[in-house]
């Protein structure tokens, strides 16, 4: 058993040298400067009309094999929500408070590396307030203990949300009565949510290009977005909900940066 | 003595308080011979454990001050440095830190990572020192060492591997597994001295085959030759696999955990021998130093005794004999009789007696080689100091010292407690770099200053029992900042006509605000518009004012201040009338640049079990705190937040009565921020009270 660990480790390692995955220079934006804050955010690219392409009580799903970038992605779209002043509540089932704190400065980092860096500590300072972190085990998040949580906070006159991001809510089995119930609390609440959801290269997709781990609960998606690495490119295919921009070019994701950015 | 570099550890015992590192550090001594007999912390028995060498330490039971004692364990030199658990006392740890080569990160089975173990994490990545894990009190009811080791990976990132599993948990905790010698260790004796090696307990057989697999899975990933054993399927000698875990130990990419109970008196040995298999000598490492002729260009230093001395003392104490100065020699060796220097202040420093430390008690020894640490006597230094050889003018890196941000008036009961809290005063501030003392030149009144209440409780409890010196203090006072938001232009003229010599003098330029600076002043004037010979002057007046800022007499920080034009009269212009004009330059700019007053944010972490996370939030969010985040660990949860200190004051009476004692919280200086408007509106009137009564 071990000597296949070994073997399989091996392999592994050989696979993360593959050219394919090397890191090219992300593309510096000329248009970001001082006065003017232009955002690169995914939302930006993907609302239509200034509104938001998830509605009240509506469930968003960002999908991806693991290491692609989803959950800077997903950050991307909490900081685009920060950034309108809406309360973001991030629960991550992965990452302790900390490095939920680090993602979100990395990658203000790389939205704003451009800006006046006054005005971009000043920017995050007064965006800090909009956010609370909760993490859990994975084991431990059940929609009871959610809502306990929740009241907790709105009760004490400590945060109200606007909108739920929530990282690495186990979808290999998804419990579809457990999802149904999260989202009612969702819609009671007036709240929405995003998700990430980590499919698997060896699970062959459905015949709409839906992942597996989606398929029994897809109904309850109002918008899935899918993070696709093709060579040394990752394309931001939207498979549900939302249409791209008018005349904005084709997404992708930096491979330096994992920041959101047009087909150039 | 040994002297053999390759024999030698310099270590650190790091854990959150209460993990019972004290009681590792005595059983240490002890299984060393060091000591003769085992004392139990807090003084049950009168004496208190051997290396809390304050009287203070031994009431409550903690560690303030890191006390260098050094022992031997199976051919080897261990040098211990036993570092203070309490947030408030950072300073200290990251002081030892700085000189250890590798540290024992001793965690509690029941309590598993806390926010102090986060924190002094940070601090042992900072300074890239190598660990081993220690899981302690492996007796307590509800240990579980391994979700301790899920934690290790989990909270702080380690990619830590068990090296052992229990013989029973709690109640029935009798010995451990050695899963590289693949037998069980029970510890017999009256203290556990005597070690029985037996075959592993057959329902233990499974678990430890495959906790070996794991640790040979781990720790192949540094060594080739441990992964072309395994893939051949040849023999996996114990020493092929101490060296790859070594290697993974020392870049600190893998952390092996031991477990025990020091206090039970099991598994302490086996630590010993891990430190010397696994933990790095002086030579490992590559220590830096910083040439101040080259404009501060890092240097290496070598661990060898031919090369020109380069020391750091780091750490001071007030023995019976005078100073004793605490020492690491990175470079050459200090020896009776040498000459060395203090290159901060250029001094020569004759070195007389050398001793070796074992707590209070000590071994005279004729020199310290490299890498070894040791203490001086007789010599005036501070804390931080670089001793070195003539003609080396290198300094150890210096340390990050945040300024202190809380501060209290002191004023002695009599006057022999005055003499005494001089001299006190004296001894802490060259200790404790972040323990600052002054005397208020307009009320006369000594004012203390620290890192926090506790911090400060501490020194005047010591001033107590240490220098019989009993004094009233005065309400703990927040440390607020005076700055400027935006850029603004003076340009003010001085003028006297009041017969005789006149004064004359015009100041122009503008203020703006700086990030990372305290002041920065520039002097842009062209064409002699301000005589060169008053520039200082004018220097020295902008400095006096920032002293006291001018909207609420506190320090004004984060200024530039550029002069770019003036003027001057042949005869009235002097240094007098350029420093009256650039006082007044200042408070014309100073009111233009929308002055605010800032106060010291702390970074709270609370840990409370899950039930009274609501109320504890709620307590934050009243205390003007902004809750960062809660972090859900089943029955306990950790919230952290940035909170204003202002507000932190009794704070620990008030968690205590909202969680019925059962949460705990730690506090470290995180930034300065701006007061809300009406908090400010509220210092002002205070300040306003105040100078009304002193009238």
């Amino acid at each position: 058993m071990l000597k296949n660990s070994i073997k399989k480790r091996t392999i592994k390692s050989g696979m993360l040298r593959d050219p394919e995955m090397g890191i090219t220079p992300g593309r510096k934006d000329s248009t970001m400067h001082n006065n003017d804050i232009t955002l690169r955010t995914p939302l930006r690219f993907l609302e239509s009309e200034n509104q938001d392409i998830l509605k009240e009580g509506g469930f968003g799903a960002i999908l991806a094999r693991a290491g692609v970038g989803k959950t800077a992605f997903l950050i991307q779209i909490a900081l685009d929500y920060l950034l309108m002043n809406r309360n973001v509540l991030y629960i991550s089932l992965n990452d302790p408070v900390e490095k939920v704190c680090l993602w979100y400065e990395e990658v203000y980092r790389n939205i704003s590396k451009s800006w006046d860096k006054k005005q971009a500590k000043d920017q995050w300072d007064s965006l800090l307030p909009y956010r609370f972190i909760m993490t859990f085990k994975v084991e431990g998040f059940t929609i009871p203990i959610l809502e306990e949580r929740l009241n907790d906070l709105t009760e004490q006159g400590v945060f109200s949300p606007h909108v739920l991001v929530i990282d690495g809510y186990p979808f290999d089995e998804p419990d579809e009565k457990n999802l149904s119930n999260l989202k009612n609390l969702v819609k009671q609440r007036s709240l929405k949510a995003w998700f990430t959801v980590r499919t698997h290269r060896h699970k062959e997709p459905g015949p709409d290009g839906m992942p597996v781990s989606l398929l029994t609960v897809k109904d309850l998606f109002d918008v899935i977005i899918q993070l696709q690495p093709i060579g040394s490119e990752t394309h931001v295919n939207i498979l549900k909900g939302a249409t791209q921009t008018e005349g904005v070019p084709e997404l992708l994701l930096d491979p330096a940066t994992l920041m959101v950015k047009n087909k150039s | 003595m040994i002297t053999d570099t390759k024999k030698v550890r310099n270590i650190g015992i790091s854990a959150h308080i209460d993990s019972g590192k004290t009681t590792l550090t005595e059983r240490i001594l002890y299984y060393t011979q060091r000591i003769h007999a085992i004392h139990e912390i807090k003084g049950k028995d009168g004496v208190g454990a051997t290396m809390d060498s304050m009287e203070l330490e031994k009431e409550r039971g903690i560690t303030i001050a890191s006390a260098a004692t050094s022992c031997q364990w199976k051919g080897h030199e261990i040098n211990i440095i036993d570092t203070p658990g309490h947030v408030d006392f950072t300073i200290e740890v990251e002081r030892a830190l700085r000189v250890l080569d590798g540290a024992v990160l001793v965690l509690c089975s029941v309590g598993g990572v806390q926010s102090q173990s986060i924190t002094v994490d940070q601090q042992m990545k900072r300074y890239k020192v190598p660990s081993v894990a220690f899981i302690n009190k492996c007796d307590r009811n509800g240990a579980n060492p391994f979700r301790v080791i899920d934690q290790l990976e989990e909270k702080l990132a380690h990619n830590a591997i068990a090296m052992q599993i229990p013989i029973g948990l709690e109640a029935d905790f009798s010995g451990v597994v050695d899963l590289i010698a693949m037998k069980a260790i029970y510890f017999d004796g009256e203290n556990g001295e005597t070690l029985r090696y037996e075959e592993i307990p057959a329902r233990l057989v499974e678990e430890a085959e495959d906790r070996r697999e794991q640790l040979i899975d781990a720790a192949s990933m540094f060594s080739n030759d441990l992964t072309e054993a395994v893939l051949e399927e040849t023999e996996i000698s114990d020493e092929l696999l101490y060296s790859a875990i070594r290697n993974g130990a020392l870049t600190r990419k893998l952390t092996p955990v031991f477990m025990g109970s020091a206090y039970k008196n099991k598994g302490v040995q086996p630590l010993l021998d891990a430190i010397t298999l696994l933990l790095p000598c002086p030579a490992d490492i590559t220590n830096e130093a910083l040439d101040l002729d080259r404009d501060e260009v890092p240097v290496p230093l070598l661990c060898d005794d031919a090369k020109p001395v380069v020391a750091l003392a780091f750490k001071l104490e007030d023995g019976q004999y005078g100073q004793l100065t605490y020492v690491r020699v990175y470079q050459g060796k200090l020896a009776k009789g040498d000459t060395i220097y203090n290159v901060r202040t250029g001094k020569k420093v004759k070195v007389g007696r050398l001793v070796r430390m074992h707590a209070d008690q000590m071994e005279d020894i004729e020199w310290i080689p490299a890498g070894f640490i040791g203490a001086l006597f007789g010599i005036d230094c501070a804390s931080g100091d670089t001793f070195a050889a003539r003609g080396i003018n290198l300094t150890m890196t210096s340390m990050f010292i945040p300024e202190p941000v809380i501060s209290l008036a002191i004023s002695p009961n009599d006057h022999k407690s005055e003499i005494n809290m001089t001299k006190a005063l004296s001894r802490f501030t060259k200790e404790d770099p972040t323990f600052k003392a002054h005397v208020n030149q307009e009320t006369g009144e000594t004012i203390i200053s620290g890192m926090g209440e506790l911090h400060i409780e501490v020194y005047i409890e010591r001033m107590k029992r240490e220098y019989q010196s009993n004094v009233t203090t005065g309400m703990p006072q927040v440390a607020y900042r005076e700055t400027i938001t935006r850029k603004a232009e003076f340009d003010y003229i001085h003028k006297k006509q009041t017969g005789g010599a006149g004064q004359y003098g015009r100041v122009a330029g503008y203020l703006e605000p700086v990030d990372d600076e305290e002041f920065v002043f520039e002097n842009q004037v062209k064409g002699g518009s301000i005589p060169s010979q008053f520039i200082s002057a004018c220097e020295k007046s902008f400095r006096n004012c920032i002293r006291k800022g001018p909207a609420m007499e506190y320090p004004v920080t984060g200024i530039r201040v550029v002069i770019n034009d003036g003027a001057s009269h042949s005869v009235d212009s002097s240094e007098m009338a350029f420093q009256a004009a650039a006082r007044g330059a200042f408070l014309q700019g100073y009111a233009k640049a929308s002055p605010v007053i800032r106060e010291p944010i702390m970074k709270v972490v609370v840990e409370t079990p899950t039930e009274y996370q609501g109320s504890v939030m709620g307590s934050l969010n009243q205390r003007r705190g902004m809750i960062v985040g809660s972090q859900d660990e089943g029955v306990q949860s950790v919230i952290e937040a940035h909170v204003p200190l202002a507000e932190m004051f009794g704070y620990s009476t008030t968690l205590r009565s909202l969680t019925q004692g059962k949460a705990q919280f730690t506090m470290e200086f995180s930034t300065y921020k701006e007061i809300p408007r009406g908090i400010a509106e509220e210092l002002h009137k205070k300040a306003n009270d105040k100078k009304r009564d002193v009238a």
